[in-house]
C-alpha cells in the first residue's frame, strides 16, 4: 500500500467505530435484558423508537435543549419499560415462547399508539448547529454528533459495567444470574432484580432511540431498522455486556470496512454470511458463560 | 421456641414429599435429621427456606409465621443455609461469595465478618479467587463462611460432610460444633455420618417416606435404629 491509500483506509476504520458506537448503544438495553432476565425482548426496537418521540415531543413542546432530552428520554422510557414488567413481563418468566410473542405484541401496540398520537409523518430532532458541524479525526472527517454518539456511548457501558461490577446492585443481579435459588436464600429479591433490570434495559433502549432521532428521521417503524443489529451484536457476543462492546466493535469495523473494498449493500451481506458461519462454530457467540438459569 | 413447624406438608408439582412434619428446636440446640437417600431431609431444609413448590401448615421462628414468606425474606429471619452440594458462585470470587450472606442481614453491615476470616483461614488468603476453582473441601468452608455472613441464629446444614475427604471431615464436624457451643447458633444438620451426627447432635430424628418414624435425645439413637432406618 503507498501513503495515499492508507488516508481513505484509516477513514474507515474511523467510521467503523462510529457505526460500532451506534450498534452498541442499540444493542445495550437488549444485552443486559438478555443476558440478567433471559427476556428475547422483541419490543426493543420499539423502546428505541419511543426514545426519539419522547425527546421530539419534549423539544417540540416544552423546547427542551436535547442534552436534557437525554436522560428525560431515558426516564420516560424506562418508566414504560418498569409498567411493561410488572403488567405483562414478570407472570411470563418462566416461559420463553409465551415472552416472545408478548414482548412481540407490545411493540405492535406501541408503535400503533405512537401512530395515533403522532400521526405516520417523519418528525426531526433539532440539535445545537455545533453537532451539525464536520470535524477532522486524523485522516478521517466524521460529524460531530457521531463524535456525541461515540462519547455517550463510552459513558453509558463505563457506567453500565461500574453499575454491575462494583456496586452491591450489581451484584445482586449478578447472583441472580449464577443461581437464582441461592441468591434469594440470601436476602435478594429477583423479582426487583428483574424489575429494575428490565426498566433500565428500556431506558437505555430510550437515550439511543433519542440520538437516532437525530442521526435520522422519527417514525413509529424506525425501531425495526436498529433491532436486527442490536439483535446481532447480542448474540454475537454471547449476551454478556463485554461481548457486545467486542462484538459491536467487531461487526461495526467489518462492515466499514468491506464497504470500503466493495460497497454498503454487498458489504452487510459479507457481515451476515461472515456471522451465520461464526454462529455455526461458536453458537454461544465470543465468550460463551455458562449460566444456570431458572 | 426458636423454630417450630406445625405438621408441615411440602409439595413439588402436586406431590406431598414432606409429610405431617412437626418439631420444636430451642435455641442452642443441635438437630440431626437422619435417614436414607430420598427420605426427604433436603427437602425438609428446603421447605424451611421457602424452596419447594407449596407447603402447608405453619413454620415460626420465634414465634413470627414465615410460612407463607417468600425465601428472601425467611433469609432476614436468621437462616443460614449451606445446601446440599454447597452451590457457592462458581463465576463469583471467594470474598464475593461471603458478600452474599451480607445481603441477608438486618443491621445493615455489608462487610466481610471477622469470624468467617478467622474460623477459615484459607479463605483469608485466597480472597480473591474466582471460587469455581476451590477444591471440594474448601468450596464446604466457603458455604459455610457465607451462611455465617448473614449473622444467622439458626444454621441449616445439608449433609455438610458429603463427598469430602474424610481428613477433612472432622475438621468440619469441629467447626461446627465450635458455632454450636461456642457461639450459640442453633443448627439443623442432615448427615450420613453418625460418627459425626452423635458428637454434634443435641437431639435426633428419624425419617421415612416423608415423616418421623423415631425422634429423642441424641443418646437414644441406638445401633438397633440406625440398623433399621439407614441400612438399605
Ligand atoms: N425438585 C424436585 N421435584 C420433584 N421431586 C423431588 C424434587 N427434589 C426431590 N424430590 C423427591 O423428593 C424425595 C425426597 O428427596 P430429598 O429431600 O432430596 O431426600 P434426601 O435429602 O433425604 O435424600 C425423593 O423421592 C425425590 O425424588
Ligand atoms: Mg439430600
Amino acid at each position: 500500500m503507498t501513503s495515499l491509500d492508507i488516508a481513505p483506509f484509516a477513514n474507515a476504520l474511523v467510521l467503523g467505530l462510529s457505526i460500532a458506537s451506534i450498534w452498541l448503544i442499540a444493542a445495550i438495553g437488549l444485552t443486559i435484558i438478555y443476558g440478567t432476565v433471559g427476556v428475547i425482548n422483541m419490543a426493543h426496537g420499539e423502546f428505541i423508537m419511543l426514545g426519539a418521540y419522547t425527546s421530539y415531543a419534549l423539544q417540540s413542546s416544552f423546547g427542551l435543549p436535547f442534552l436534557l432530552c437525554l436522560p428525560a428520554s431515558f426516564a420516560v422510557v424506562a418508566l414504560v419499560g418498569l409498567v411493561i414488567e410488572r403488567g405483562l413481563i414478570r407472570y411470563l418468566y418462566n416461559r420463553p415462547l409465551d415472552t416472545l410473542l408478548a414482548t412481540w405484541g407490545v411493540s405492535l401496540v406501541l408503535m400503533q399508539g405512537v401512530r395515533l398520537i403522532f400521526g405516520s409523518d417523519p418528525k426531526y430532532i433539532a440539535v445545537p448547529e455545533i453537532f451539525q458541524s464536520n470535524v477532522e479525526v486524523g485522516f478521517a472527517s466524521l460529524s460531530v454528533f457521531r463524535l456525541v454518539v461515540l462519547a455517550i456511548t463510552a459513558l453509558i457501558v463505563a457506567g453500565t459495567a461500574y453499575l454491575f461490577y462494583r456496586t452491591r446492585f450489581g451484584m445482586q443481579v449478578r447472583a441472580v444470574m449464577q443461581n437464582k435459588e441461592m441468591a434469594a436464600s440470601f436476602g435478594i429479591n429477583a423479582d426487583r432484580v428483574y424489575m429494575t433490570t428490565f426498566a433500565l434495559g428500556a431506558g437505555l433502549a430510550g437515550v439511543a432511540g433519542s440520538l437516532f432521532g437525530v442521526l435520522a428521521i422519527v417514525l413509529p417503524t424506525m425501531g425495526t431498522a436498529y433491532v436486527v443489529q442490536a439483535f446481532l451484536v447480542v448474540v454475537v457476543g454471547g449476551g454478556t455486556l463485554m461481548g457486545s462492546v467486542a462484538a459491536a466493535g467487531l461487526t461495526g469495523e467489518l462492515q466499514s470496512v468491506f464497504a470500503f473494498i466493495t460497497n454498503d449493500t454487498f458489504a452487510r451481506f459479507l457481515l451476515y454470511v461472515l456471522i451465520v458461519v461464526f454462529l455455526r462454530f461458536r453458537p454461544r457467540g465470543l465468550f460463551a458463560v455458562a449460566k444456570g438459569r431458572r | 421456641m426458636l423454630l417450630d413447624l406445625d405438621r408441615v406438608t411440602s409439595y413439588y408439582g402436586k406431590t406431598p414429599i414432606l409429610k405431617e412434619m412437626g418439631f420444636s428446636l430451642p435455641e442452642g440446640q443441635c438437630l440431626c435429621v437422619l435417614g436414607r437417600n430420598g427420605v426427604g431431609k433436603t427437602t425438609l431444609l428446603r421447605t424451611i427456606m421457602g424452596l419447594t413448590d407449596r407447603t402447608s401448615g405453619e413454620i415460626r421462628i420465634d414465634g413470627d409465621p414465615i410460612g407463607k414468606a417468600p425465601t428472601h425474606v425467611r433469609a432476614k429471619y436468621g437462616l443460614g443455609y449451606i445446601p446440599q452440594g454447597r452451590q457457592i458462585l462458581p463465576h463469583f470470587t471467594v470474598k464475593e461469595n461471603i458478600l452474599l450472606g451480607t445481603f441477608a442481614r438486618t443491621d445493615g453491615r455489608q462487610d466481610v465478618p471477622e469470624l468467617c476470616l478467622s474460623l477459615f483461614p484459607y479463605l483469608a488468603q485466597n480472597l480473591h479467587r474466582k471460587a469455581g476453582l476451590l477444591s471440594g473441601g474448601q468450596q464446604q468452608q466457603l458455604a459455610i463462611a457465607r451462611a455465617l455472613a448473614t449473622n444467622p441464629r439458626i444454621l441449616l446444614l445439608d449433609e455438610p460432610t458429603e463427598g469430602i475427604q474424610p481428613n477433612i471431615v472432622a475438621e468440619i464436624g469441629q467447626t461446627l460444633g465450635r458455632l454450636n457451643k461456642e457461639f450459640g447458633i442453633t443448627l439443623i444438620l442432615t448427615e450420613q455420618h453418625i460418627k459425626v451426627a452423635r458428637k454434634l447432635g443435641d437431639a435426633f430424628l428419624m425419617m421415612e417416606n416423608g415423616r418421623v418414624v423415631a425422634r429423642g435425645p441424641i443418646r437414644e439413637m441406638t445401633d438397633e435404629l440406625i440398623e433399621r432406618h439407614m441400612t438399605i
